[in-house]
């Protein structure tokens, strides 16, 4: 033994009796034994800063917390590494460190997705050209990305901060060209099957997105459905001018097939299928049923109008070509309205009106949508609301009410107030009720007070029973129920695993969003962010948009995407993947808006050609500063100012040199993203 | 002309004298008593009397004449030795004083080795010259003299560590960068007895066998730096600085504004010409100091107290104070009494003897007293029987800190006061450590909000619970007692941040966004004053004031000669 | 230039007398220009980037050229409780300038100081290191006007 014992002592740390030897730190005797402390401030390579206090531990003794990188253990010390108390001093240090931090971890696109696909990254990927790339980065959040780069009310681009210029970068269109290009071609690889297996009831998106992911950790699936083909909502709910139903929806649930999903039709959950039996036969088993069932319009006579669903896929299982309604009246101002207002225009409808109780500004349905149908000439009558529904000669009569709006009601949306005397009657051939969906769960799954399945963690209603989707959620989006399902996908694989499900704990400091925001906060790294117009979506005439259920909106080009991508300001941190702050904070859960206040003065630097300086990430440990000089030799950077202003500043504040692009050192060493480089493949090492 | 009675006429020229005119004073005195040459002297702590003479008679007899102007009939009562204008120090003040490291302040020209000799000074130097250093450690020891600065950490101790050092080179510093805002000791030594405090870090030299003597002075105490300098010079001329043998070098260093520099890392950072950040001990600069050599720090009180010690001997000394701080503390008092100024009093003297009956405060308007500045608390007038000394202050939440002592008068906001003190501590705070630099400016916005009426119950807790963690993890004293003076008002005083919170009202009518300025139109002259006087032009020709325009500036206040206008709570 | 040497004359080139040197620099010119900080550089052997993180940090340096008269309004514990804050709002409202700045004409810097050391003659202000205690509004006006009048 070279380690003599006077070299040695014993010290107790976590309540253990352990080895250091002498000059050694608490946080090097800690790492040895397993015990993980989080640290910003230190990295061994220059001398100890003690400045961030992340890495405290207490000495039980005194009571006194200490710096665990610079602090060396006394014979027979206790050391409490991990108690409830230092958990909360680190926690606070982080969160201290948090309410000064400004700065985007991750692009606001990429937040709003529902997904939280990687949009920044997949609109990079496409803007270069590298198409299959963005395919791959899609699918590892969305697995029906030809649908949903068609159908998708797009929450990434209403948070897109170019919308502070304009109009937000046409994100949804990269989607749709990428799985368009290499669709047919591409299949993932898959692991060995783990030899679970899993029934998913429900072949919509939710449980094709949980048989997608389910597949990609190696786990059998089957899929049972009611109907006579897959794709649910996304099938027999969206028309086909908007999602072509053998072109491609066919293409992508073909996708399935080769992933080795098997499917059964026609099989329903209670009828010709029994929950109890899935359970016993499958490992786990996942209800995606979707919401199909319609609203009532409430008021007498509503059993005369025609569900807007059923309305929708009476059409799709007759092949879009379904009998004129005549002179249609829609009620309701959702995107389901507009579906049918469109398809009853498509279907030879001379007259087609949407009646909705409130303005076109509280509309629920998207924009596109509404102006869409405005040009395919339907009539809107706003603030007025059925009272009355009857058959008079074979036709049908509505009677109306107007409405003035009243106060917000608990969804923030004015309530419409009901005007006295001002009943109208409306003659009709069809009165279409598009109010609303909700579940029909089958016998056997839990439920809420709504109906609608009740879920713990992971989508976990009971036993090995999970859910997602529309019967979780109510009547959503697909990229929400594709959303779900990779939740339930990652639920059932706890559940194998015999783990309770817990969500990784992810923190994102934020900007803001663009609406709170001006051009002045908004960062960007790249000189060459484009400020052209958004590309416009290629469109069929309006000629063949009233009389044919053709595609309306086409795919863009690779030229146009390419050129869409360049007006992308990339918000996202280039740290974002190695940021110690953002790693330590998960690791503590730490939350960045716990504590609130001023933040760092911002000072973005992009004056380097490869360099960027960012004062807002600073975290003030001075590893830059002394990797400069003690490792380099140089001293081109120091702290600046005292206090909170503390900076890291450079010689009469003129930036760093270029020569500096051949070092990176301070680079490599910045625990935060407040010293990087502008390139973002380009990482730390 | 001048009374022949007369010995000796000394004035009192230090910083506070000559705030208060004793520069043209002395001018005009001089002028008048001819070939009689005045004694510049230091500041014998009656700085609420400055300017202020002290006649020395013939027969031993001492009669002070106060608050002096440049006007010959005041002048002239002096020379004339004339009962009209004389000072009487109060009685109670008198007795429960009790001067030992001030005993020369005020009675001798500084910048005169001469005059510090002759009564007895650097015979305790001499003494220890005899004395191993050893035992000049154990003296020290056996005196139980803790540090002066604020920490208390016993003095024999740290001098033991020094001593115990082997190396060819080893560092005194006397830390005078005297930070704490509220107090003056420090200066008033330096002016006052330059040669006391010198004469200390020799006998600390001789102890440890240091070879260098620092001072580290604040920039802002330019007679203390220019005292000093003279004495060091005399010190030289008489080869004092020899000592066992070692010829010593006495540099004195100007701070350059920045409290944490009292922090002993962050001052030796300061006086190697860097950023005066601390870092973390160990190692202790006992250890590896100023340019990794072994470095010893005390505050220029300890080193007065030194040659009283030596001199004395260690048990006179320890036969004053308790059983855990032994002799005597010098405090600035300032704040809401009648009679500011320094007063050296026997450690275990109660704080209602200090405030009270030397400091002549009114006991029906006092509501705390505030030790430590920025990094002590306020301490509540009905726990005024506490005995100061280091222990009983701390249990408090308070520190005995350097001796500043501001007396709060009910008329003060104590959420204000705990305001006022973060703001001074986040502008202080060097920014290294987070807890520090993010943390106390957190606690300051928090504050701000209340005192804006802004705040709500969750701030409270949130003042409590990160107060205590920023306590805990900061890295040096500067942050370690940053939260003291919230901690302690929230001890003391919630129910004023409930006010504020709850109620939207500050009860002392001093936080400016709670308080409406209000105008009584039956006690109005209707003379304009403050009209004219008005900055934002709030009041009208109908002398009612506009709440939005008026800043609460008090201009109006001061300047009504009928007292009409005055502070309300906000409606 | 030269005159900027000239200041640092008497003074040792090592780096720990940095802030003497700096301070010699202020004496002579009122505040420390980037020029000095080069003049400086070059004579401590210290990186420019480091001297203006020594200046930074401490309050004493300025960066900017300060008026004729320095107004310090000392905000110490005692001058804070005997009402600083308002002597400041008078003299800014006088001057038209905020805390930290200088006026038009170049005549006067008004600044908040941590403690002048004068507690118990609270409130306290110096012009240019000239002390005056127990202020009020009117002596505050009075004060300023004489300078003015300079």
């Amino acid at each position: 033994m070279s380690n003599s014992a006077e070299n040695t002592f014993e010290f107790i740390l976590d309540g253990k009796t352990v080895q250091a030897k002498v000059g050694e730190t608490v946080l090097e005797v800690a790492r040895r034994e397993g015990i993980t402390i989080p640290s910003l401030c230190f990295n061994g390579k220059v001398s100890h800063t003690t400045s961030c206090f992340v890495c405290v531990v207490k000495d039980c003794k005194t009571g006194k917390f200490l710096p665990s990188c610079a602090a060396r253990p006394a014979p027979g010390q206790e050391i409490d590494a991990s108690g409830e108390e230092v958990k909360s001093m680190r926690k606070t240090a982080l969160e201290l460190l948090l309410s000064e931090h400004s700065g985007d971890c991750e692009a606001p696109c990429t937040m709003a997705c529902p997904a939280h696909a990687a949009v920044e990254e997949y609109v990079r990927a496409g803007k270069e050209g590298n198409w299959l790339e963005a395919l791959k980065i899609i699918k590892e959040r969305i697995p029906l990305p030809m649908s949903i780069g068609r159908v998708c009310p797009r929450f990434c681009e209403k948070e897109c901060r170019k919308n502070l210029y304009g109009k937000a970068v046409s994100i949804n269109d990269f989607k749709r060209y990428a799985a368009d290009l290499y669709y047919r071609e591409y299949v993932e690889t898959l692991p060995p099957e783990t030899g679970k297996k899993v029934a998913i009831v429900g072949a919509g998106p939710a449980g094709l997105s949980a048989a997608y992911f389910l597949r990609r950790m190696g786990v059998a699936v089957k899929v049972f459905d009611q109907m006579p083909e897959a794709g649910g909502m996304i099938r027999y709910g969206i028309p086909e001018y908007r999602l072509p139903k053998r072109d491609v929806l066919d293409v992508e649930l073909a996708h399935f097939k080769k992933l080795g999903v098997e499917f059964e039709f026609n099989a329903k959950l209670g009828e010709n299928l029994d929950i109890e039996t899935l359970k016993k036969e499958f490992d786990a088993v996942g209800i995606a049923v979707g919401c199909w069932k319609s609203s009532g319009i409430r008021c007498e006579g509503e059993e005369l109008a025609t569900a807007g669903i059923d309305f929708l896929r009476d059409n799709i299982l007759k092949d879009c070509k379904a009998a004129n309604p005549g002179k249609t009246i829609v009620i309701g101002g959702g995107n389901t309205a507009m579906d049918c207002v469109r398809t009853a225009v498509r279907l030879g409808a001379e007259e087609v009106s949407c009646f909705y109780r409130r303005t076109e500004n509280e509309m629920p349905a998207e924009k596109i949508e509404i102006h869409e149908a405005k040009e395919e000439g339907v009539n809107f009558e706003f603030l007025v609301a059925p009272v009355k529904l009857r058959k008079e000669n074979g036709k049908l009569v509505l009677t109306c009410q107007r409405m003035v709006l009243g106060e917000p009601d608990a969804s923030g949306r004015r309530r419409p107030v009901p005007q006295a005397g001002s009943e109208f009657d409306t003659v009709a051939d069809t009165v279409i009720a598009a109010v609303g969906q909700s579940t029909i769960m089958p016998a056997g799954v839990k439920v809420n007070k709504y109906g609608y399945a009740e879920v713990s963690a992971g989508n976990l209603v009971e036993d090995n029973v999970f859910s997602a989707g529309d019967c979780v959620s109510g009547a959503a989006t697909v990229v929400e129920a594709v959303a779900g399902g990779r939740i339930m996908a990652l639920g059932m694989q706890a559940l194998f695993e015999g783990k309770p499900y817990a969500e990784e704990y992810k923190i994102n400091v934020s900007r803001g969003a663009w609406r709170s925001m001006s051009t002045d906060d908004v960062v960007k790294i790249s000189d060459s962010v484009s400020d052209s117009e958004r590309a416009q979506l290629p469109l069929i005439s309006l000629e063949e948009r009233k009389t044919t259920f053709k595609e309306v909106a086409g795919t863009m080009s690779a030229e146009t995407l390419q050129a869409e991508g360049k007006r992308c300001i990339e918000c996202s941190c280039t740290d974002k993947h190695d940021c110690r702050l953002k790693k330590s904070a998960e690791l503590c859960g730490a939350c960045p808006t716990a504590i609130c206040g001023a933040k760092n003065a911002k000072r973005i630097d992009t004056r380097h050609p490869e360099i960027l300086q960012d004062t807002g990430k600073c975290i003030k440990c001075g590893i830059c500063v002394k990797t400069c000089k003690e490792i380099i030799g140089k001293t081109l950077l120091s702290a600046q100012n005292r206090g909170f202003l503390t900076t890291i500043g450079t010689a009469f504040n003129a930036g760093l040199p270029t020569s500096c692009a051949e070092c990176g050192a301070c680079i490599n060493a910045c625990p935060t993203g407040a010293l990087d480089w502008k390139d973002k493949s380009r990482r730390k090492i | 002309m001048i009374n022949e009675n007369i010995a000796e006429i000394r004035l009192g020229t230090a910083s506070c004298g000559i705030a208060s005119g004793a520069g043209a004073v002395l001018e005009k005195m001089q002028a008048m008593a001819g070939d009689f040459a005045i004694t510049e002297v230091g500041c014998v702590g009656c700085c609420y009397a400055e300017p202020l003479a002290e006649v020395i008679t013939k027969d031993g007899q001492s009669i002070f004449y106060g608050n002096l102007t440049a006007d010959e009939k005041c002048l002239a009562n002096i020379f004339a030795l004339s009962e009209e204008g004389r000072f009487v120090e109060p009685e109670a003040r008198k007795q429960k004083t009790l001067p030992k490291v001030l005993k020369l302040a005020g009675r001798i020209n500084p910048v005169s080795i001469e005059a510090y000799k002759a009564v007895g000074g650097y015979e305790a130097l001499a003494k220890a010259q005899a004395m191993s250093p050893e035992a000049i450690v154990n003296a020290i020891k056996a005196s139980g003299l803790r540090g002066r600065g604020g920490g208390g950490f016993p003095t024999g101790m740290k001098w033991g560590f020094l001593a115990a050092k082997d190396s060819a080179e080893k560092i005194i510093i006397c830390n005078a960068d005297e930070g704490d805002p509220g107090a003056f000791m420090d200066r008033s030594l330096m002016e006052s007895v330059p040669h006391q405090v010198l004469e200390g870090m020799l006998i600390a030299a001789a102890a440890t066998g240091a070879t260098k003597l620092f001072i580290y002075c604040r920039a802002e105490y330019p007679m203390a730096i220019k005292n000093l300098k003279i004495a060091i010079e005399q010190i030289k001329a008489n080869q004092l600085n020899i000592v066992h043998g070692r010829e010593l070098e006495i540099i004195i260093k100007e701070g350059a504004g920045a409290f944490v520099c009292g922090e002993e890392t962050a001052l030796i950072a300061s006086l190697e010409g860097k950023r005066g950040t601390p870092r973390f001990r160990p190692p202790f600069p006992t250890d590896s100091g100023y340019h990794e050599l072994p470095t010893m720090i005390n505050n220029v009180e300890t080193f007065g107290n030194v040659p009283c010690i030596i001199a004395e001997g260690a048990e006179a000394y320890a036969s004053i104070g308790t059983a855990n701080s032994k002799g005597t503390k010098i405090f600035a008092l300032a704040g809401d009494l009648k009679y500011p100024g320094l007063v050296e009093v026997p450690m275990g003297i109660t704080l209602r003897e200090i405030v009270f009956e030397i400091g002549g405060a009114d006991p029906e308007h006092v509501k705390a007293v505030q030790t430590g500045g920025p990094s002590g608390g306020c301490i509540p007038v009905e726990l005024f029987d506490t005995p100061v000394d280091y222990d009983s202050l701390r249990s408090l939440g308070a520190i005995m800190g350097s001796g500043g002592m501001i007396v709060i008068g009910k008329n003060r906001c104590m959420v204000e006061t705990a305001r006022y003190f973060l703001d001074f501590t986040r502008r202080e705070s060097c920014g290294k450590c987070t807890f520090c630099r993010v943390g106390t400016a957190r606690m300051f916005e928090t504050l701000e909000r209340i005192t804006q009426g802004e705040g709500t119950l969750e701030d409270i807790d949130f003042l409590e619970t990160l107060g205590n963690q920023v306590r805990k993890g900061s890295l040096c004293g500067l942050g370690q007692t940053a939260p003291n003076p919230v901690l302690a008002t929230l001890r003391y005083f919630k129910n004023e941040y409930l006010d504020h919170v709850e109620k939207h009202t500050c009860t002392a009518l001093e936080c400016n966004a709670l308080v409406k300025v209000k105008l009584d139109q039956s006690k109005c002259v209707k003379c304009k004053l403050c009209i004219k006087t008005c900055p934002t032009g709030a009041i009208g020709e109908d002398f009612v004031i506009d709440p939005a325009k008026c800043t609460r500036c008090n201009s109006c206040i001061e300047i009504c000669p009928k007292k009409a206008i005055s502070r309300h709570p906000n409606d | 230039m030269e005159k900027i040497k000239a200041c640092l004359d008497k003074i040792a080139p090592e780096p720990g007398n940095l802030i003497r040197g700096l301070q010699a620099i202020q004496t002579s010119a009122g505040y420390v220009s980037d020029e000095a900080i080069k003049v400086a550089a070059d004579y401590f052997k210290v990186a420019p980037v480091e001297i203006e993180g020594v200046l930074s940090f401490y309050a004493q340096f300025k960066r900017v050229k300060p008026g004729k008269y320095t107004v310090a309004v000392c905000d110490g514990t005692a001058c804070h409780i005997k009402g600083s804050p308002l002597i400041m709002e008078w003299l800014s409202d006088a001057l038209k300038i905020r805390p930290g700045e200088t006026d038009a004409e170049g005549n006067f810097t008004i600044e908040k100081v941590s403690c002048l050391g004068c507690c118990s003659l609270a409130p306290v202000m110096a012009v240019n290191g000239t002390v005056y205690g127990k202020l009020d509004r009117k002596k505050v006006i009075r004060i300023l006007k004489e300078y003015q009048n300079k």
